[in-house]
């Protein structure tokens, strides 16, 4: 035993170098898949934590008041399936903003709950910095989802003014908490108010009856809750399901769990980097026993028999992989608390995850094993080498290979032509090189893909919202004609497009899947911007319909298809005509022509306008010059103080009021008023009430889509370095142990007059061939994984022109990495060559 | 009188090795002289191959200047001497060193081409030295452990001609080679001489070294002795042994 440990610690201080680069890579190895796998493992405990931590209600059902009965609670709780039920209330809209630390609005769908109200549904700890005492001198506390701290980057004790309308209501954060709904800046924040506070808002935003019930731990699902909705329609006889927004419990668990697809793609590629690196273990190791080959005679003609010296290679190959694994294991423990944070950013919820040892053990003990097998499986080759063999290099008799690109031939640079005879002579080595640099450029090439893409703003993902991406979405007062509005918004100076189209109020069931989607309604889709079918065409009658990606995969439903939409109980079938990529409102978008939304719902109208703006319009300012215009709301006129005006303000805000009050109460569309004072007439009409909100789309995407895109740029970032750095490390051995190999051929050419520069160029230039069709390969293959993926995550635009400069870079990268790592050519002296 | 092509100033050259420093060339100034056959010769270790690598610029001396006429070479950097190298010298030596993964012709084109550019009349130039020294064309396309000894060093010999070096250094020429090899590639040596080619070798061999035409006798880092002869060939060859014969006696080899 004595004899093998000596041996492997011989070769091992004999390749420090490349020991140490072996080291990195099994390094990087365990790092990634034991940090993956405790990832993985750290999301699967988000749910069932977020569950017990905040003792929250397994299903929730948000009932606009007016459709609310308290009997429902009654049919729920009669219900032997539900094991508890609760009632509570909050103030929710989705036309709210917020002022971000820029001082411009963002827009953020909330929703307000006194902290009573919230007991009723859970009992989060709160998580301050602030003493009751500092918290009871705030004068308007406010409570916000962990995601408003992850997201959007808010502390505690910050200011967080919420916009509604063209009022602020400015609040100062008290804590944070964990919340089962309303918990991610996608879906919207559910905030704890004070009861003033609450009061206040109260005045200006709707109100929801918050319907909780658990069901044996989602024992019921979906269909239960339709059938429970049926019920309270049937009760009530009021319209409970367009206005509802529910979360089930599977629905939850799955959105929560579903950051693990991150951490899936990150262990995807971690595998890919892992395979790179056992190839390169694998010709490291079989080109080490190459290289000894004299060494291994010496040795068994000194008495070591092939056993003995084949393992002393697997020994010193265990050693090099145990250093590893320990070094890997310490970067795993500072790796997963980053991808703990990452899944808390894309969560909105804490992660109580800690690291667990199982994980890290399988990864060392697969990482030890397939080192050992390998080792043993190359070293045993050994066997083949008799002493005389070993001294002839290993060579069983002579044989010539096949003289390839004579120099006689030289047309252009010796050293060109000299690196590609190296290249040829090499092939199998390159073989694998190409292999490793393939995988690696593959990484690289779909993580900056990838990170392009996230980066790159708004415009990036216009293609793949799977809704219009105008200027500014404005929802109108019920009774405005959308049409006629949108055709004098068109005359405006600043407006290049007003297209009609339906609301978020109104969700249509899927009845194929039982699933409320968003309706997007358009007279006709050739005049929309971002809404682009992945597979099939735009829908034109009365009786089509696009679903999206999203849907049509979970649900298997496909371009031909029929489906039964369902609003208020009247069922009508379509036909599916086309699939279109949605990244928004979590892929339940559906797409339908306006005589189809009439076809199922005969009363409906346009109550939406999208406007799109001219180039140069500011979307804010005009957004506010709109509001002012047009959307004066009856919460902005109750708050309006003309007390002290003059007798004809005080008239015409008297007017004003009793407008807002028909308009928003009696159904009234139109109303014009003048009034006889003394011999002074006063008048006015309506036209100051047409628009109920106006959203600023950009900004919602934004909000929306933050985390997403940050948690992307992190990992893709991660990769792209990751990958670098396998590049890197790869050609650093290969050129160490190429030296090694040809130190002698190396010294003879630079006493030739080759100087070391010249030498280096050749040997970096060898690699080039299998750089160059690596990197178009790897290229070619990440587009290609870009667009199958393109179904789950969006039509993701390829900056072609960016790639290439990317590959140009990548090439550039790998030619510098082999140069440098050649440089030890420098170091190589005639003299002592010829004198050794 | 020729004139000098490489002198030296108090050139030394110190070899340390874990704290300990050999002396190996002691303030030497010494002269090579162009179109002359100059032979080193001396006992093992008085640094006859240290001297011929500090001349041809293979190695930096450690103190003191090497003259490569008016040039000082050395305070030029390592990729400046192989430039230099390249440009100016040709090396033959003891152990061949031909590239074993290149064929014989490529061997030759290596050599060639860092220096010339590929023409129609490199490559004849190249088949014909080749074909001087005997090799012949079925070899050309061999690999070096496809031939004989002797064969390789009359290819290393080409290589080290063919871009018409001003020395040629050769290091123990015939040392690993059979009496009829030696003979071979000295023979191959004088008629380089005779046609003007200036040759500085290093041997121990009473018989390689009449090839030359001054002897410089080196002992413990210094030229202890210098002997000159006529060109070889042009005397008789048994008054000519006798004569260096005499000389290494004086010079106690």
């Amino acid at each position: 035993m004595n004899k093998i440990v000596r041996l492997s610690w011989a070769n091992i201080k004999k390749h420090k170098l490349e020991t140490i680069a072996l080291v990195i890579l099994i390094a990087m190895c365990m790092l990634l898949i034991s940090s993956s796998l405790e990832g993985i493992n750290g999301v699967k405990t988000i749910f069932p934590n977020m569950m017990k931590n905040t003792e929250s209600f397994e299903n929730y059902l948000l009932l606009e008041e007016r459709a609310y009965d308290k009997e429902y609670e009654n049919i729920l709780s009669s219900d032997e399936r539900v094991e508890k039920t609760a009632t509570s209330e909050l103030l929710y809209s989705i036309s709210t903003n917020y002022l971000d630390e820029k001082g411009k609005e963002q827009a953020l769908y909330m929703g307000f709950i006194t902290k009573d109200n919230e007991e009723k549904l859970e009992h989060s700890d709160i998580e301050t910095t602030l003493s009751d005492a500092e918290i009871a001198e705030l004068r308007h506390p406010i409570y916000m989802p962990f995601a408003a701290k992850e997201s959007l980057n808010y502390k505690v004790g910050d200011n967080f003014e919420m916009v509604f309308g063209t009022k602020k209501y400015s609040f100062t954060i008290a804590g944070f908490y964990d919340t089962v709904i309303l918990d991610s800046t996608g879906e919207g924040l559910k905030n704890i108010v004070s009861d003033e506070d609450y009061h206040v808002l109260e005045s200006v935003l709707s109100k929801y009856v918050v319907l909780a019930y658990n069901d044996h731990h989602g024992k019921t699902g979906l269909k239960f809750l339709d059938e429970k909705l049926d019920e309270f329609e049937n009760y009530s006889n009021l319209d409970v399901k367009s206005g509802i927004r529910g979360w089930v419990y599977e629905s939850i668990k799955e959105t929560v769990g579903s950051t693990d697809y991150l951490l899936k793609i990150m262990i995807a590629m971690a595998a890919i980097i892992i395979v790179s690196v056992i190839i390169m273990i694998r010709f490291r190791i079989a080109g080490d026993i190459r290289d000894q080959v004299v060494n291994i005679g010496v040795l068994e003609a000194l008495g070591y028999t092939s056993k003995n010296i084949t393992f002393s290679y697997v020994l010193e190959y265990l050693i090099i992989a145990a250093v590893g694994i320990i070094i890997g294991t310490g970067g795993c423990f500072l790796m997963t608390p980053l991808f703990f944070r990452i899944c808390e950013i894309m969560s909105g919820h804490r992660m109580y995850g800690s690291i667990y040892i199982m994980p890290i053990i399988l990864t060392a003990a697969g990482i030890l094993l397939f080192i050992a097998i390998i080792a043993y499986i190359r070293a045993n080759t050994v066997k083949k080498y008799p002493p005389v063999v070993a001294f002839r290099k290993g060579m069983g008799d002579h044989c010539f290979g096949k003289e390839r690109l004579p120099l006689r031939d030289t047309k252009s640079s010796v050293h060109l032509r000299l690196a590609m005879k190296g290249f040829l002579k090499n092939f199998r080595q390159n073989i694998g090189l190409t292999v490793c640099i393939t995988i690696s450029a593959f990484a690289i090439v779909f993580s900056f893909i990838m990170f392009n893409f996230f980066s790159g703003g708004m415009n990036a993902i216009d293609v793949s919202a799977g809704m219009e991406m105008s200027d500014l979405r404005i929802e109108l007062m019920n009774p405005t004609d959308a049409k006629e509005f949108a055709a004098e918004l068109e005359q405006m100076p600043e407006v290049r497009k007003a297209t009609p189209t339906s609301g978020l109020n109104t969700m249509i069931n899927l009845t194929d899947c039982n699933e409320l989607m968003f309706p997007m309604a358009f007279s006709d889709f050739k005049v929309t911007e971002n809404i682009f079918t992945l597979d099939g065409r735009f829908p034109e009658h009365d009786n089509e319909i696009m679903i999206t990606n999203m849907c049509s995969r979970s649900e298997k439903i496909y371009v031909g298809d029929s489906v039964t939409l369902e609003y208020l109980n009247v069922k009508r079938k379509y036909i599916v005509t086309g699939i279109v990529t949605c990244l928004t409102n979590g892929g339940i978008n559906l797409y339908i022509t306006e005589e189809g939304m009439k076809r199922l719902i005969p009363s409906y109208s346009p109550d939406t306008i999208e406007l799109y703006l001219k180039d140069g319009i500011d979307a804010e300012e005009f957004r506010y010059e709109l509001t002012q215009k047009y959307g004066r709301s009856i919460s902005d006129i109750s708050d309006d103080d003309n007390a002290e005006g003059t007798y004809e303000e005080r008239i015409k805000a008297e007017a004003e009021r009793q407008i807002a009050d028909m308009m928003a109460n009696y159904g009234v569309s139109h109303v014009e008023y003048a009034i006889q004072s003394g011999d002074k007439v006063i008048s006015g009409n309506s036209s100051g009430f047409l628009i109920k909100s106006i959203m600023n789309i950009g900004d919602i995407m934004d909000t929306q889509l933050s985390g997403l895109a940050t948690a992307i740029e992190i990992m893709t970032t991660l990769f792209m370095v990751l990958s670098a750095v396998v590049v890197m490390i790869i050609l650093f051995m290969l050129m160490e142990s190429s030296i090694r190999r040809q130190r002698k051929e190396l010294g003879i050419m630079k006493g030739m007059g080759y100087t070391s520069k010249e030498l280096m160029f050749q040997l970096a230039f060898r690699i080039m061939p299998a750089a160059l069709f690596s990197v178009i390969f790897g290229t070619i293959i990440g587009v290609a994984a870009i667009s199958l993926i393109t179904g789950f995550i969006g039509n993701i635009s390829i900056n072609i022109p960016a790639v290439i400069v990317m590959d140009i870079v990548l090439l550039l990268f790998c030619f510098g990495c082999a140069y440098f790592g050649a440089r030890k050519i420098k170091k190589i002296s005639v003299y002592e060559l010829m004198t050794e | 009188m020729s004139t000098a092509v490489l002198h030296t100033e108090k050139l030394c050259k110190t070899f340390s090795s874990g704290g300990f420093q050999q002396h190996v060339i002691k303030n030497l100034d010494v002269e090579i002289r162009e179109k002359d056959f100059t032979v080193i010769m001396g006992s093992s270790g008085s640094g006859k191959s240290t001297l011929l690598y500090a001349l041809s610029g293979m190695d930096k001396p450690s103190l003191g200047k090497v003259f490569f006429g008016d040039k000082d070479i050395s305070g030029l950097s390592n990729d400046e001497l192989a430039v230099f190298r390249r440009k100016n010298c040709g090396f033959v030596f003891q152990s061949i060193y031909l590239l074993e993964n290149m064929t014989v012709f490529d061997n030759v084109m290596t050599g060639a081409l860092v220096v010339q550019k590929n023409s129609a009349e490199l490559v004849k130039k190249v088949e014909q030295l080749l074909e001087k020294v005997g090799i012949k064309k079925e070899c050309w396309k061999k690999y070096p452990n496809q031939l004989s000894g002797g064969e390789c060093q009359r290819v290393g010999i080409v290589r080290a001609v063919i871009n018409e070096p001003k020395i040629l250094f050769a290091d123990e020429p015939t040392g690993s080679l059979n009496s009829a090899s030696s003979t071979d590639v000295l023979d191959i040596f004088t008629e380089l001489h005779s046609k003007g080619q200036s040759i500085v070798m290093v041997t121990h061999d009473i018989k390689t070294a009449l090839r030359g035409n001054r002897v410089l006798f080196l002992s413990d880092g210094k030229v202890v002795g210098e002997y000159e002869m006529p060109k070889y060939g042009t005397d008789d060859i048994k008054k000519r042994r006798d004569g260096l014969q005499d000389f290494l006696d004086r010079m106690g080899w």
